[in-house]
């Protein structure tokens, strides 16, 4: 077969491309249905550094998953890997699986735009966007091409800012700026902006740490409403708030290596009731009951 | 869940003694207090020597800007309006028509100078003043027609000037500056009406005179410094602000945008930044020689205008137009801008950058709905400050090619100019005494043009973060 000869087979005869997009339901070929994403083997690093090492994780739908662990043990970088978060920080790279709907997410054939649709994610701080409260909430609906009419869209932003446990405090104020509501309305703001795209799983990343009280107890109660909808992943320093909301809890923890970084790892794994009543490892245990961290 | 007491193995030895007490302390903190006291005179000494300096260029402005002068005129202007029949009382040289201006005109200056005005623009619509119809029409047929045949026929003001010029001729002799106007008026007087310097001068009279008035704003440049004005070279900043803007504005800020958003820290982008950063410190006569070897020469049909009027169709016959010289300008302030909006990028709280990815946007799509709009306000900033630089800037625009004596505005991008620095040098470079005035007025033209520019960009600027947030 000569070049030419070559050619004119593959013009003809194109090699079928496999687009490895993410199917919009878990495809039923798919064995594993109960996660909503999972890690297997799952090795973070920033540059050279091992952050968090061999991370293996199924987290279940519709349930809310806890991941606790001290200062450093790399708790935010898994959450902030699940959605490709951690793109936005350069020299961050992980290695293993993270599978979604049965895709490798870091299959190079991913866009993360589109795992960021699906998996959408609340910060630390409030941070939303310095427009008004309607376009905090519309614009994410807007960007991923909602097809419905100005109505359908009003209708989808009430439904948004009732689900966040908002729309009875600012029903008559959606033209005001965001920035001009109080933290706690700030946050819960940014959640009915987050679950205004419909995503999969919900992020959250020490939501309430920035909370009083108060506040923090208006997000845990939604939460427990969200998670029927939402599978909801939470990174919390509150080991109170995590006994109180989730259903699972990931403990980590930091070790110095070796080469001397400290480099998180999951200890333990199981369901809440389970990891503060009889934990199984030593360092869970010291860690729940105060001896360290 | 209780927790342990934590036990932290303390030294038992007590610091406590080792701080200063009563006396002591009174003392450290006196000392303290004292090289606050220090730092805080230094510095208002050198604000206050900043401030001197820029009151003492403002006196020296002003002052030349404003003052006595003693003034000979060839003729009259009393004796031409009462030539006419009028009383001088009542009716002044600006309240006589067009038709008794040319007569006047006509009656006093030759028919070739005549014919020369008539030529450069018509004194009436209907008539001929000094040409005949016949030599009209035939060196209007002809392959290069004199400006006369095509240009609309003068109007009164433009005859009034002509009429100043030409026929009052006021000469300043002699001119006092501001304070002294003020304080010995009577003694400038006197001298003026001294015998020894009416012998001089005959006929001076003492005229207070503001160098800086409607007149010398609206007129165009002439020989005579009593009459000259800056209107062509007001157009002349204004056209090239505005090429200065459209070009780097949005060149700076994508840039920018590249640089801050998108570029990877690598290499090649670090080489990028740091050539950026060291550009915004090359002198602007070297962006004057870029200027005029790439825009003025190589690119000539470009920037003259042929490209798009057709040869020989341009205002200009080479590439020593606005055009150009506005693009030097805009290269010239380009790194200031880009480093600017690159600034007010990065103040921009990653957590809107993380927002907007978080909800499935595009870098693009966060940028330009988020990031930007809040960045507005510091490139404004950075914006209004680099315009400002480019509007005084006279070395590159004397290299590009600014034409230093022009009469006729500049009627779009393609046109020879001349802008306010350039005009303010050239005078200074005169010996008379009255273009040293007529500089110092101009260059109040300029602060007022530039604060003006300054005022609205900031409005500008407020009123945008405002809506915004």
């Amino acid at each position: 077969m000569t070049n030419e000869t070559k050619i004119e087979a593959v013009l003809t005869n194109p090699p079928e491309v496999r687009r490895n997009t993410i199917p919009a339901s878990v495809d039923a070929a798919v064995d594993v249905v109960e996660a909503a994403i999972s890690t297997e083997d799952m090795n973070v690093y920033y540059g050279d550094f091992l952050a968090v090492r061999d991370v293996n994780l199924d987290f279940a739908r519709n349930e809310i998953t806890a991941l606790i662990g001290p200062s450093g043990c790399g708790k935010s970088t898994v959450l902030r890997s699940l959605n490709r978060m951690n793109d936005l920080i350069p020299g961050a790279r992980v290695e293993g699986v993270v599978r979604f709907h049965g895709t490798n997410i870091y299959e190079p054939e991913v866009d993360p735009v589109e795992v960021r649709r699906r998996i959408g994610m609340v910060f630390q701080k409030p941070n939303p966007f310095p427009k008004s409260i309607y376009e905090n909430v519309s614009w994410g609906a807007k960007i991923n091409g909602f097809k419905g009419s100005k109505s359908e869209m009003e209708g989808l932003v009430e439904t948004a800012l009732r689900s966040a446990a908002l729309w009875d405090e600012v029903k008559d104020k959606l033209g005001d700026s965001g920035y001009s509501l109080s933290g706690g309305q700030q946050q819960r703001l940014c959640i009915a902006r987050a679950i205004a795209t419909n995503p999969d799983i919900v992020l959250m990343d020490e939501p309430a740490s920035a909370l009083d009280p108060i506040a923090t107890l208006r997000i845990e109660e939604l939460m427990l409403d969200l998670k029927n909808e939402y599978s909801i992943i939470i990174v919390t320093h509150n080991m109170q708030q995590a006994a109180r909301v989730s259903d699972h809890t990931a403990f980590f923890n930091v070790k110095l290596s070796d080469v001397g970084q400290r480099t998180g790892y999951l200890v333990e794994f199981s369901s809440t009731e389970q990891l503060f009543t009889a934990p199984k490892e030593k360092d869970t245990e010291d860690y729940i009951t105060g001896r360290f961290g | 869940m209780s927790r342990p007491v934590p036990v932290l193995e303390l030294d038992s030895k007590d610091y406590s003694d080792l701080f200063p007490e009563g006396e002591d302390l009174q003392r450290q903190i006196g000392a303290r207090r004292r090289r606050e006291g220090w730092a805080r005179i230094i510095f208002l000494l050198v604000l206050l020597l900043t401030i001197l300096a820029l009151a003492t260029l403002l006196y020296t402005i002003i002052n030349g800007a404003f003052g006595m002068t003693a003034i000979v005129n060839a003729v009259e202007p009393e004796e031409i309006v009462e030539s006419l029949g009028y009383d001088p009382a009542q009716v002044g040289l600006a309240d006589l028509s067009q038709e008794e201006l040319v007569e006047v005109l006509a009656g006093a200056v030759t028919n070739n100078v005549g014919r020369r005005l008539e030529r450069d623009q018509r004194f009436f619509e209907d008539r001929l003043v000094f040409e005949s119809e016949a030599t009209w029409i035939e060196i209007c047929a002809s392959p290069e027609p004199p400006t006369g045949c095509a240009l609309a026929p003068r109007d009164q003001s433009n005859i009034l000037q002509l009429v100043n010029e030409r026929v009052v001729v006021p000469d300043v002799v002699q001119t006092w500056d501001l304070v002294e106007s003020i304080t010995d008026r009577e003694a400038i007087e006197a001298e003026i009406a001294s015998a020894d310097f009416q012998e001089r001068h005959p006929g001076a009279q003492p005229e207070f005179r503001a160098w800086l008035n409607w007149q010398f704003v609206t007129s165009p440049q002439s020989d005579v410094p009593e009459l000259a004005g800056v209107r062509t070279a007001i157009l002349g900043s204004l056209w090239l602000m505005a090429i200065t803007v459209l070009f780097a504005f949005p060149v700076g800020v994508a840039a920018a945008i590249y640089l801050e958003e998108f570029a990877k820290p690598n290499r090649v982008n670090r080489l990028i930044q740091t050539n950026i950063n060291n550009l915004a410190g090359v002198p602007s006569i070297i962006y004057g020689m870029l200027g005029l070897a790439i825009l003025v020469r190589a690119l000539e049909p470009l920037t003259s205008g042929s490209l798009f009027l057709g040869e020989g169709q341009g205002v200009s016959e080479n590439g020593r137009t606005i055009l150009a010289a506005g693009l030097t300008l805009g290269l010239l302030i380009l790194p200031v801008m880009i480093i600017s909006s690159q600034e007010a990028l990065r103040a921009v709280p990653n957590s809107l950058r993380a927002a907007g990815l978080a909800l499935g946007a595009t870098k693009w799509q966060t940028i330009r709905k988020h990031i930007l709009p809040v960045a507005m306000p510091g490139i404004l900033t950075g914006s209004i400050l680099a315009l400002a630089r480019a509007l005084g800037e006279t070395a590159p625009l004397v290299v590009v090619g600014a034409s230093t004596f022009i009469t006729v505005d500049p009627t779009g991008p393609f046109s020879k100019f001349t802008a306010l620095p350039i005009q303010i040098y050239q005078w200074t470079a005169r010996p008379q005494q009255e273009f040293q005035n007529i500089a110092a007025a101009a260059i109040l033209v300029l602060l007022i043009l530039l604060l003006t520019l300054n005022a609205t960009a900031v409005i500008l600027r407020n009123r945008y973060s405002r809506s915004k947030m």
